[in-house]
């Protein structure tokens, strides 16, 4: 179906296929130069594009703000390294997110979807506060400390394996996860279902009288952009070797929501360049001062009152042109 | 076998100390154009919500095809046949209009074409199709409805309710602000309807009242004050005094 | 029945009185948001931050010398000028998009990150900890009470009391409720609606910084101490109704009295549980709070 949102869609489509072309290129490049740091920084700039993600698809298209999606992240890290401390297999730990994702995004989004605007961003907010402290409580977890220990995982593709300690070998797997994510995502918000968010977010009074529950079509989209949560976090542990309650804190969340806003909300491809963007700008700010917070707030708010569209948002047009499907 | 489409019996709701509508029953005939009228203020909006389910009654109860539906949210009632119009225009102003019927249209296809491609929910799509060409909004199908004239908006605004063959069709002013001919136009296709669709309608158009109503309902301050056909109530002295101050 | 006595004097009346102190800081930092709220309809997410600051400037001042009955006037009035700069500044830019709360609450939190970075940045990320102004303990019909914590009762209640007075008895705090209640009506009559803003979220933060000074001496000060606090302050908000002065101190003390008698029978990590439940509760039942709105009724 050929409409303005679709040809959006392809727009975002074709801004992230460049992004995996110059992905590609780097990890090719870092491969032979034998790099590894650079390659890993940037692996997990992919890992928290798909937090990034899940934040766009609540945010930018079901007009939702969570302040909380690290909650998700984190389940799935933790689940992740749990399962894989146990038996180093990479698609038991996925699955495990995944159910884990379904149920406890259900269960979130049962009590965060009973409201809306403000009210929601500050329910998502205090279940991942209660959350971080109920782990950095948990002696079992290893509570402060976290979990360490996660082995190396060989993934088995059938025709070929790949090792999480390979630094390009697993950066190339991770950007194949992320693409998946995003593909998935991408085909949702194009289903009457993923229309009907969208929907929700133009006008979601008259919704209901469209036949719809508008809490329950809220529901599905919580549920789904969780899982995007989990299966993005339950990658954090095979890069890292462990895990800790960090990742839930509101820092993981809030770092999320501004990497969606400097790429670009509601595009889908803004969540990935602004994590990108964001990871690249950590790590120069970083180098120079351990205030890197104070830069990226400055430029955050800058976005937000410059540059609302984010990055992919002022692209999006210019690609939508130059693809020659220009609006009728 | 002659259930009423719908029914109202004794609805009431009160706003703090206003008593907006007060012990209203009524009858709504098949397949009948029947038009609520009555002053400013005089509870007609509010009667809708409380029989298309955005507001909850506090007394009496809704029937549709006989069967108890007082309190269901609107989707309950979407799904029970009927379909509302707004008077002040409600529609996904950022969207473009074919979407907008689209949407509305969707209820069609059954519920799992929601988690397929868009264009395999062909049959909403030839409805969205059908529509824009019986409203005359094909040639800005891809518009977005912030872009419309007001009048294309109310056009628009009808056509989605109609859009997904509801049993029982509230229109709430759809000619608000419209030219005469664009007024002319809805009215003929108000009329068209009645084959298959019951329509209940709000209007302060007399002309229009008069010309489609099969059915007149008269409010003032809550409360029905007459009722019968359009010449009925014209002449109707209750109903002079309530309007003009004098019979 | 001795017993009864004497728990109620040496274990239950001390965490009454502990429990009150802190919510008369909690209802300090919860009105400034709920005021900010309701005329302003923002979302302060730099609200921590900015109690935070008051402490950290608190801390410095005291290290200049000040004795402390004077950082407690002066610490507010400090920020009352940097809080009118932030809102004609930075909120007004975002304030007439479509998207208001979104954005206010987006760029807010923007600038909590930067103040929260820039006062590590100043001062370390480790905490200090203050002197109690004031200290020993009195007795107060046999209970013993610590006297700060009087103190800040004291000096808590009169601020509330104050702001009370000042919002429903005075002219300029009816030009608050009526910019509250309708912003361009009140522009024509003659209301300044932009200084009225500006000023009230200044005075808002004010109230945060001046919880911050209060509090200092029995948290201790570090930069994250803002983040910690904002739930609870949040949830009050919430559970008192957003933008009612009145809400915003029933839920102070209700909540408060709660985490502090409950400390007492079961361990602190339940507390940040617990209060969110409340808050999740008291939204999906009763999402407008317990009262109503700043300005309606």
């Amino acid at each position: 179906m050929r409409d303005a949102l679709s040809i959006s869609m392809q727009a975002s489509n074709a801004l992230v296929a460049v992004l995996v072309m110059v992905a590609l290129i780097f990890a090719v490049l870092g491969a032979a130069a034998g790099e590894t740091f650079y390659l890993r920084l940037a692996t997990e700039a992919m890992i928290f594009a798909g937090l990034a993600l899940s934040v766009d698809i609540l945010l930018g298209y079901t007009g939702l703000l969570s302040l909380g999606q690290a909650l998700y992240f984190g389940l799935g890290a933790y689940l992740s390294a749990l399962v894989l401390i146990e038996s180093p297999s990479f698609w038991a730990a996925m699955g495990a997110a995944l159910v884990a994702g379904i149920a406890v995004g259900l269960i979130g989004g049962f009590i965060a979807n009973r409201v809306r605007g403000v009210y929601f961003a500050l329910i998502t907010f205090g279940m991942a506060q209660v959350a971080a402290r109920a782990v950095y409580n948990t002696r079992a977890i290893g509570a402060s400390d976290g979990l360490i220990g996660v082995p190396i995982v060989n993934i088995n593709l059938g025709v070929t394996s790949v090792s999480s300690a390979s630094p390009a070998g697993f950066f190339l797997l991770v950007l194949a996860m992320i693409v998946v994510l995003y593909a998935v995502s991408a085909y949702m918000l194009e289903t009457p279902f993923g229309r009907l968010l969208i929907a929700i977010k133009a006008n979601d009074r008259r919704v209901p009288f469209l036949g719809y529950h508008t809490m329950t079509v809220r529901l599905g989209s919580y549920v789904f952009a969780a899982v995007i949560a989990t299966l993005s976090g339950a990658l954090y542990p095979m890069l890292r070797g462990f895990v800790s309650p960090e990742l839930l804190f509101f820092s993981t969340s809030g770092n999320a929501v501004i990497a969606v806003v400097i790429g670009g909300v509601g595009t889908l491809a803004g969540g990935l360049y602004g994590s990108l963007l964001l990871t690249l700008l950590k790590s120069v700010v970083g180098s120079w001062t351990e205030h890197h917070l104070i830069v990226i707030g400055l430029l955050f708010m800058g976005a937000v009152i410059f540059f609302p569209k984010g990055l992919a948002g002022v692209l999006r047009p210019v690609v939508e042109r130059m693809l020659a499907i220009g609006k009728p | 076998m002659n259930v009423p489409v719908l029914e109202v019996r004794h609805l009431a709701i009160r706003f703090g100390g206003l008593r907006a509508v007060d012990d209203i029953s009524l009858s709504v005939a098949r397949n009948r154009i029947t038009t609520i009228i009555g002053p400013n203020g005089a509870g007609k909006s509010t009667l809708f919500n409380l029989i298309c389910g955005a507001l909850r009654p506090q007394g009496g109860a809704v029937f549709i095809e006989g069967v108890d539906l007082t309190g269901a949210p609107p989707n309950r009632m979407h799904a029970a046949g009927l379909a509302r119009s707004f008077q002040i225009t409600n529609l996904f102003f950022e969207l473009s209009v074919a979407e907008n019927l689209r949407l509305a249209a969707q209820r069609l296809e059954p519920l799992a074409n929601l988690l397929l491609p868009t264009n395999r929910s062909r049959t909403a799509l030839a409805r969205s199709a059908e529509l824009m060409e019986r409203f005359g909004l094909s040639a800005k199908a891809a518009y977005p409805v912030g872009k419309l004239s007001h009048g294309e908006q109310r056009r628009l605004e009808f056509a989605v309710a109609l859009a997904s063959r509801p049993k029982v069709l509230l229109l709430d002013e759809p000619t608000q602000g419209m030219s005469h001919g664009e007024t002319e136009d809805t009215a003929a296709l108000i009329r068209s309807l009645t084959k298959d669709v019951t329509v209940l309608l709000i209007e302060h158009d007399i002309g229009l009242v008069m010309s489609l109503s099969d059915h007149v309902f008269v409010m003032h301050q809550g409360q029905k004050i007459a009722e019968g056909s359009p010449l009925e109530v014209r002449a109707n002295p209750t109903v002079q005094v309530a309007y003009f101050g004098q019979a | 029945m001795a017993g009864m006595l004497d728990y109620i004097q040496f274990v239950l009346a001390p965490q009454v009185i502990t429990g009150l102190a802190l919510g008369v800081a909690v209802i300090l930092v919860a009105l400034g948001l709920t005021i900010i709220f309701g005329l302003l309809d923002v979302i302060n997410m730099s609200h921590g931050e900015f109690y935070a600051f008051g402490a950290f400037v608190a801390l410095a001042l005291g290290w200049l010398g000040l004795p402390f009955w004077l950082l407690l006037v002066f610490v507010p009035i400090v920020m009352l000028p940097i809080g009118y700069l932030v809102e004609r500044g930075l909120i007004q830019r975002v304030f007439h998009t479509g998207d208001r709360h979104v954005m206010t609450l987006l760029l807010t939190f923007g600038l909590g990150l930067v103040l929260e970075d820039s006062l590590k940045l100043i001062f370390g990320p480790n905490p200090y900890r203050p002197d109690t102004p004031i200290r020993g303990a009195i007795s107060v019909f046999g209970i013993f009470v610590p006297s700060y914590r009087l103190f800040m009762i004291c000096v808590g209640a009169a601020v509330i009391a104050g702001v009370a007075l000042v919002i429903y008895r005075t002219r300029l705090g009816a030009m608050v409720r009526a910019s509250a209640f309708d912003r361009n009506m009140a522009a024509s009559l003659g209301v300044p609606v932009e200084r009225v803003y500006a000023g009230t979220f200044a005075f808002g933060i004010a109230l945060a910084g001046l919880a911050g000074v209060l509090l200092a001496p029995i948290y201790s000060v570090f930069p994250t101490m803002g983040r910690d606090f904002i739930l609870l302050a949040f949830t009050v908000v919430i559970v008192g109704g957003m933008g009612s002065i009145a809400g915003a101190v029933a839920a102070g003390i209700i909540l408060t009295q709660i985490q502090a008698i409950s400390s007492l029978y079961i361990s602190p990590v339940w507390s940040d549980p617990i209060v969110f439940g409340i808050m999740v509760l008291m939204l999906m039942m009763r999402p407008q709070g317990l009262f109503g709105r700043l300005g309606h009724a």
